[in-house]
């Protein structure tokens, strides 16, 4: 291998080497957190079924606005936060904005007798055995995630909100 | 700087050429006069990366071939590995917590300042991969640039070498013989009766041994590559699964990202009994056992989340025991914890007319998703509410704090004979410490007087006892990292265990000088040595065969 | 008699006759000098005795090492006791190899008291059978700790003769700032053997009278789940506390030497377990090796490794140094094969992972690494002679601190015990 094969032999070594050495490094710079999915990322898809029995997929969303919220009875920040929710509902409506409500993983008899008492008017999800919590990767509860139209989210907020909190996020959803 | 590669035994030799490719003799005009023991490594061939005008690619390249380079990079290594063992890393703890108030609130200033260096998690820091990469192209360009080289020099020895070559060897044999054919001869065979390997000429011999040792470093770290890029292989998300599974007792669950679902038939803890113990250690909880009964199925259709029956297909089952995973086609299951705190399922209990005494049921009631009216006799229970862990809220209404049944309460409304039209509302707790903690008389009032829910016997109550947690993982790249390191254990053997041993004979007349070189055992070396001689009819010491001392 | 019983007696046989082996191999050597006539004939007969009474040694550990197996149920490698003296044991395995090869009686001037040295070690850690847990129950793991164990024995015989070519090499009479150097950091190393022997003493003196501590401790910890707790905790001293505990309140106290109270505070940030007791164990290793030293140095006049160096200089530097390199060649495979990839294979069983990056296993990777240093530079780069010798000496370092060092400092999954 003296002589002519010698300089081939090198630029493909070094290239391979390049390559991969890059690809192991760049792996250490941009590896993900194992944590929620942060803004400018597309949230996990989801097909759950309503309270009122039909399916609802995330991807039929795409195009509007859509505040996604994970909640549960037992919590109460999220118990709170519903009624906050609803009003910004009513206001937002018009625009196009939706909220789907996720509830963690609770039982028929529970979610429906606490939505009854609630008077909600936004589609309450139906999550099962944990699972789309876990795809969210949720520690904390109540979560809530701002979806822009274009399918990305835009805002992440963990932790009870007020109106005026819900309102500003969903003003700068809209505008996008 | 010009260098004549021209040896005048004729031989042209590429640049860098320390000993003659063909005779031996050195080819430094300052090293040919010199008496010095010789430099025997790669046989003194040209390194491949030396060249006379190096380009920025042949200053890269050359950068990686040195040996020197590649010994900083194992010490840089060694030492930013030390780095990360002085307090724990990052990865060991499951939780999402803050690490870096963890940091500084349990190790001080150091603990926050190795945090903030990136310290907490140095093994995934660009730049230990970064010197791991380093590593591993130093690995290929050092052994690329010495093996061809070496695999020329070896290939076409030349039998007869220069006298300077062999007065210089570290073991040196010089004298004179009436004979030189029978000593020849004689030598050869006592040469060959060792296993060397003997060519000779009319005036010399080329006795050699286990060659192939010298190829042990390089397949050693052909070996090492092989391993580095397995676990650069690690990388592609397809070869790898991660997944905890939380499996209560008499359960099947469905195992993410996956089409398996595992089932816990039982689950085992043993501790070891007192006397199975040493003194100091009686009274403690020493764990001997924990098992996971488990079966493996695959899911055929209907498999999704929210599927009520998935079909599945039992493909495996296994005992499993720390130290025994169950394995099916590459996944693998291990037992990783448990859990001791029993958890309710199903209560089955009566209703109770406490004026007549009659007893209705028993129903079945299930913590999950039970059913919501019940018909028992002439009575009639509807459930309205249930709460997984009642308690009080702040308004004074009764508030669930988790989904989890630790301490669950249903609220049913009784209705039938002797009771109002739209029934009359009766609070039950299924455990018997929250009946008395939260009074359930008292909070079912004047109805508690007439009628009573309750189990009556323990068998009509199901508990799961344990659950157990199992780790599930899927990694392809393992058969590459086996191969890997397999090469190189071999590699390493060949090298450590044999020696590549080799005598050069030279007769001038009646003189004989005799030179011999391996790369490691010099003892061994002398000992051949001084046995073919004694053949030959020259009794030395072998001590005696030693041209002197090593460089310091 | 049941099995542990006669164990135990087996390794104190084990342990005599060792330390006789050892005045045997120094009677070969130094009796050179008293031996008129032929001191090579003296020499070879001394030494021969001395190597017939360490394999009888080796013998008798080896039966202690079977009748607890038998007796405790499981192969006897899984405390710190049992390994330490497992230890001893593959470094006997290691020398009567390589002196079977090179037949110097020198090797075992060097190499027996770093098995006495080793095994009297053992014995300060708690004796008892103790029945495995389910993670150590592995035959995987078996084959692991004994194979590095063998690995690190054969490293250690290299030390043993590196330390022998530099106690032989370096120039004891030299004025250049080279030699004086050496001869200062040679005899940092034989202190630090002295301070060795000196814990060793200490523990064995104070149980011996059996003294005791006790306070108690204050511990915060904080889980791995992120809680914080305080603990109070008891901690036990066997030495008398130089140092108390941080954070501590003395609840009782043998008096020594009239002294009624502890002297110090261990300082805040030693706030693990146990640290306060470690500390305090240092400091009195330090002191008793330091007048253990002083009481060596009064005696001989000079500095110890002065004082050996006389003995040295019948034997060639270079056959020292190629035992050196050579029993670390031959260890070095060894070491690979049980240390790291045994490790492996076990990890890959055992925790699902054939690779965790845990303190212990960190330091096995470190020692590979310095080992695989040593070679290139000595086979690539030409370090041979005092060079590799130094080489060995801080390699053995590293050995002792993966196997002891990480134990007592850095807890991990491998922290059996601590001292």
């Amino acid at each position: 291998m003296r002589g002519s094969a010698r300089r081939p032999v090198q630029i493909i070594i070094l290239l391979g080497v390049l390559l991969l050495g890059g690809y192991a490094i760049g792996k250490t710079l941009f590896a993900s957190k194992e944590g929620l999915p942060s803004p400018g990322d597309t949230p996990p898809a989801f097909t759950l079924s309503t309270l009122d029995g039909r399916t609802v997929s995330l991807e039929e969303y795409k195009g509007k606005p859509v505040v996604l919220n994970f909640w549960g009875s037992f919590c109460p920040p999220c118990v709170k936060e519903m009624p906050e929710f609803e009003r910004q509902y009513e206001k937002w409506k018009g625009e196009g904005l939706e909220i789907l409500a996720v509830n963690l993983s609770e039982d028929n008899l529970t979610v429906q007798n606490f939505v009854a008492g609630m008077g909600l008017t936004y589609p309450i999800l139906r999550d099962v055995d944990k699972d789309t919590e876990r795809r969210y990767k949720l520690r904390q509860y109540p979560t809530t995630f701002f979806i822009r139209p274009d399918g990305k989210i835009g805002e992440v907020y963990a932790g009870g909100m007020k109106e005026a909190d819900i309102d500003e996020r969903v003003q700068r959803l809209l505008k996008d | 700087m010009f260098q004549n590669t021209k040896c005048e035994c004729g031989h042209q030799n590429p640049t860098g050429t320390v000993l003659c490719e063909a005779c031996g003799k050195p080819l430094d005009e300052k090293e040919a006069g010199g008496t010095d023991l010789l430099e025997m490594r790669y046989d003194g061939a040209a390194r491949r990366s030396q060249k006379a005008d190096p380009s920025i690619i042949d200053q890269v390249w050359n950068f990686f071939s040195s040996v020197k380079i590649a010994v900083y990079l194992i010490i840089i290594t060694l030492i930013g590995a030390s780095l990360g063992t002085i307090y724990p890393q990052e990865d060991i703890f499951l939780s999402n917590m803050d690490m870096a108030s963890y940091y500084k609130d349990t190790y001080g200033t150091l603990g926050s300042i190795y945090y903030k260096l990136g310290l907490s998690h140095t093994y995934e820091s660009w730049w230990f991969i970064l010197l791991l990469v380093m590593i591993g192209t130093s690995l290929v360009i050092c052994s690329l640039d010495r093996v061809l080289p070496l695999y020329r020099a070896l290939n076409k020895q030349q039998i007869r070498k220069h006298e300077s070559f062999l007065q210089r060897q570290k073991a040196v044999y010089t004298g004179a013989t009436d004979n030189g054919e029978e000593f020849i001869a004689l030598f050869a065979k006592q040469a060959k009766k060792r296993h060397y390997k003997v060519t000779r000429t009319e005036d010399a011999l080329l006795a050699e041994k286990s060659r192939f040792s010298r190829w042990g470093p390089y397949i050693n770290h052909i070996g090492l590559i092989v391993f580095l890029l397995a676990v650069l292989a690690r990388a592609i998300p397809s070869w790898q699964l991660d997944e905890y599974v939380t499996v209560p007792e008499g359960d099947t669950v469905r195992i993410e990202n996956t089409d398996f679902f595992v089932k816990n038939e039982k689950f085992t803890v043993q501790y070891y009994k007192d006397e199975e113990l040493p003194a100091e250690l009686r009274g403690t909880n020493r764990a001997k056992l924990y098992r996971t009964d488990a079966v493996l199925y695959r899911c055929l259709a209907d498999c999704g989340p929210s599927s009520p029956e998935p079909k599945l297909e039992q493909v495996a089952s296994h005992d499993i025991e720390v130290n025994s995973p169950l394995e099916y086609k590459g996944l693998k299951l291990y037992q990783f914890d448990y859990d001791s705190t029993p958890v309710l399922r199903e209560v089955s209990p009566m209703l109770i007319d406490k004026q007549t005494g009659k007893q209705y049921g028993p129903f079945k009631l299930a913590m999950k998703n039970p059913q919501t009216s019940y018909e028992l006799g002439p009575y009639k229970l509807e459930l309205r509410q249930n709460f997984m862990e009642f308690a009080i809220g702040e308004d004074g209404k009764p508030i669930t704090k988790s989904r989890d049944p630790k301490a669950p309460a249903f609220i049913f409304l009784i209705k039938g004979p002797g009771l109002s039209e739209e029934g009359e509302p009766y609070i039950y707790f299924p455990m018997q410490k929250d009946k008395a903690a939260f009074s359930q008389d008292k909070l079912n009032k004047g109805i508690a007087d007439r009628f009573e829910i309750k189990v009556g016997s323990m068998t009509d109550v199901k508990f799961v006892e344990f659950t157990t947690f199992l780790n599930v993982r899927v990694d392809k790249a393992m058969p590459y990292i086996w191969t890997g390191l397999a090469i190189s254990m071999i590699g390493l053997i060949m090298g450590a265990y044999w020696q590549h041993r080799r005598i050069w004979l030279r007769l001038d007349g009646n003189a004989v000088t005799i030179g011999a070189h391996t790369n490691k055992n010099w003892y061994g070396m002398r000992a051949d040595l001084a046995a073919a001689l004694k053949a030959a009819g020259i009794q030395v010491d072998p001590k005696s065969l030693d041209n002197g001392g090593n460089r310091t | 008699m049941n099995w542990l019983d006669f164990s135990s007696s087996a390794f104190v046989a084990a342990f005599f006759l060792y330390c006789f082996g050892f005045l045997f191999f120094v009677t070969a050597i130094v009796g050179r000098r008293w031996s008129h006539g032929n001191p090579d004939r003296h020499e070879k007969r001394w030494g021969n005795i001395a190597f017939v009474v360490s394999v009888l040694g080796l013998a008798a550990h080896l039966l202690f090492f079977i009748t607890r197996w038998v007796g405790g149920g499981h192969i006897p490698i899984s405390n710190m006791y049992e390994f330490m003296t497992f230890l001893g044991m593959a470094i006997m395995v290691a020398f009567t190899i390589i002196y079977l090869i090179y037949r110097k009686p020198i090797l075992g001037m060097f190499a027996l008291p770093l098995v006495v040295i080793i095994v009297a070690y053992a014995s300060v850690f708690p004796q008892e059978v103790q029945p495995l847990i389910p993670a150590l129950n592995s035959y995987w793991l078996k084959i692991h700790v004994t194979t590095a164990a063998l690995g690190e024995a054969f490293l250690a015989v290299g030390f043993a003769a590196g330390l022998l070519h530099l106690l032989r090499t370096i120039d004891f009479a030299g004025k250049s700032e080279d030699s004086r150097k050496e001869r200062l950091w040679i005899e940092v190393t034989m202190f630090m053997i002295v301070v060795a022997v000196g814990f060793i003493v200490t523990v064995f003196a104070f149980r011996a009278a059996g003294y005791e501590a006790q306070f108690t401790q204050e511990n915060v910890q904080v889980s791995q789940a992120g809680e914080e707790s305080s603990k109070v905790e008891t901690v036990k001293y066997s030495m008398p506390p130089i140092v108390k505990p941080f954070n501590s309140t003395l609840v009782h106290m043998d008096s020594f030497l009239g002294i009624k109270q502890p002297v110090l505070e261990a300082p805040s940030w030693m706030n693990g377990i146990n640290a306060g007791r470690k500390l305090n164990t240092v400091i009195w290793s330090f002191l008793s090796g330091l007048i253990l030293y002083g009481i060596l140095r009064l005696v001989l006049r000079r500095t110890l490794s002065a004082a050996i160096h006389p003995y040295t200089t019948d034997i060639d530097p270079d056959d020292l140094d190629e035992i050196s390199y050579r029993a670390i060649a031959i260890g070095f495979p060894i070491f690979t094969l049980g240390a790291l990839i045994f490790a492996m294979i076990w990890a890959s069983i055992a925790w699902s992972r054939f690779w965790g990056w845990d303190p212990k296993e960190v330091w096995a990777l470190i020692t590979w690494l310095y080992y695989s240093a040593y070679l290139h530079l000595r086979l690539s780069r030409g370090w041979h002679g005092k060079r590799s010798s130094w080489l060995t000496v801080i390699g053995f370092l590293i050995i002792m601190f993966t196997l002891v060092g990480v134990n007592l400092v850095i807890a991990g999954l491998h922290s059996y015990a601590g001292a």
